[in-house]
């Protein structure tokens, strides 16, 4: 048995939109590259470019089928992007809905281009833990207080920037410089460990 | 530092002079216990019923030490009766023996009610550890094969002082280019400390 990643799997209505993007006779040969080419550009404007299913340059596919065979062609993109399918896999899939082998290398070459990209976007979704993305600090001196004077004892008041789900948090809390230096120094082992582990 | 007694303060200490140097001793005693482990009115009954004065003078004796100790914690005084709180305390308290008793367990208790009193100010929450995992995450339902590592972090705090020290901890990722970024910014915090501008400033205020 083939690995899954082999293999891909399409649903009727997707096999039907992209037999209708290989077919000469619906898509011409100028229409094409620019059908593939926006199908692309929109996954990549997650949505924001509304309006490029209208461009003059695909006026020749009749509306309907214009939409249907966008729709396949992004779910045909998505899948390869997510399952890291390579050449011969995706070459395989569209010969077998009738593509011409001019048709797959433009395709292909435009997945090629694109490709990194849509895996970040891909990574990106999902469910990611609360993270830092920033940190700043402040190093006061505690003089006196309500209760107790001369007190003076130098601390930093450490913030750090987190994000959680899109919507942002400071952390703040206070240390003293051996505190400090303790979290530095854990936070080095962890990068020097970090180091010894990607040269593995 | 001038320790100013308040003239109400005054009459509560003077009821130290109508009793013995060991009671007053034995007052300083409960004074310094009270401040450290809390106060308990049935001391002053047994005290009040030993002197045969009412539990409200005993009760004032005790806490207008206890004031007088904590005060002069709070402002570092060397001793509450040196400089011109001496003069303020001697219209006080005639007996000699007294006064030196009371300023020697000031003194050798003063650091403790200072750690006391340091409980009682507020404050922000604290560092107390961060324990640290090297992840890297394979695969996600909308990527299956990703090689993206991160570090796990734990973030252990401590809120409030004393007995009401409560902890929490947060679980905190990063990438491995914000690690970096962090260590870089934290070692620049740690070198401020030393500048000349800091030490400068820590010289001077004391």
């Amino acid at each position: 048995m083939a690995p899954p990643s082999l293999k891909m799997e399409l649903s009727d209505s997707v096999q039907r939109g992209l037999r209708s993007l290989g077919d000469e006779s619906v898509v011409d040969h100028a229409t094409f590259p620019a059908l593939v080419d926006v199908c692309f550009r929109s996954l990549l404007s997650a949505g924001r470019d509304a309006g490029l299913l209208e461009e003059p340059e695909l006026k020749q596919v009749e509306g309907v089928l214009l939409k249907r065979i966008h729709a396949a062609t992004t779910t045909f993109i998505l899948e390869a992007v997510r399952q890291n399918a390579d050449e011969s896999t995706i070459s395989s899939c569209l010969e077998d809905l009738s593509f011409s082998s001019e048709r797959i290398e433009i395709l292909y070459s435009c997945y090629q281009k694109h490709k990194k990209e849509l895996e970040r976007l891909l990574a990106s979704i999902g469910k990611q833990p609360a993270h830092i993305t920033d940190v700043s600090w402040r190093l006061q001196y505690h003089v006196k207080n309500g209760v107790v004077d001369k007190v003076n004892e130098p601390f930093y008041l450490i913030s750090l920037n987190t994000e959680n789900k899109g919507s942002p948090e400071d952390i703040t809390f206070t240390c003293t410089m051996e505190q400090l230096q303790d979290m530095v120094g854990k936070l080095k082992d962890a990068a020097k460990s970090a180091e010894k582990a990607s040269q593995m | 530092m001038l320790l100013v007694l308040s003239e109400e303060h005054k009459e509560h200490l003077n009821f130290l002079n109508k009793v013995d140097a060991a009671v007053v001793g034995e007052f300083g005693r409960i004074a310094l216990e009270f401040i450290m482990r809390g106060t308990s009115p049935k001391v002053y009954e047994g005290a009040a019923r030993k002197l045969s004065v009412p539990v409200e003078v005993v009760r004032h004796g005790v806490e207008g030490l206890m004031y007088l100790m904590t005060q002069s914690s709070k402002h570092m005084v060397p001793c509450p009766l040196s400089h011109i709180t001496l003069n303020v305390l001697a219209e006080q308290l005639n007996d000699w023996s007294v006064i030196k008793c009371l300023c020697q367990m000031y003194q050798q208790h003063r650091s403790e009610i200072r750690s006391i009193l340091s409980l009682v100010s507020t404050s922000l929450p604290a560092y107390h550890n961060l324990e640290w995992r090297l992840d890297v995450q394979l695969a996600s339902r909308s990527l299956r094969q990703q090689v993206a590592p991160t570090l796990a972090t734990k973030l252990h705090l401590t809120h409030g002082r004393g007995s009401g020290t409560e902890q929490s901890c947060r679980v905190l990722h990063m990438d491995l280019g914000t690690l970096l970024h962090l260590i870089s910014i934290l070692e620049g915090a740690l070198s401020t400390l030393k500048s000349t501008h800091a030490r400068r400033i820590l010289r001077n205020i004391k």
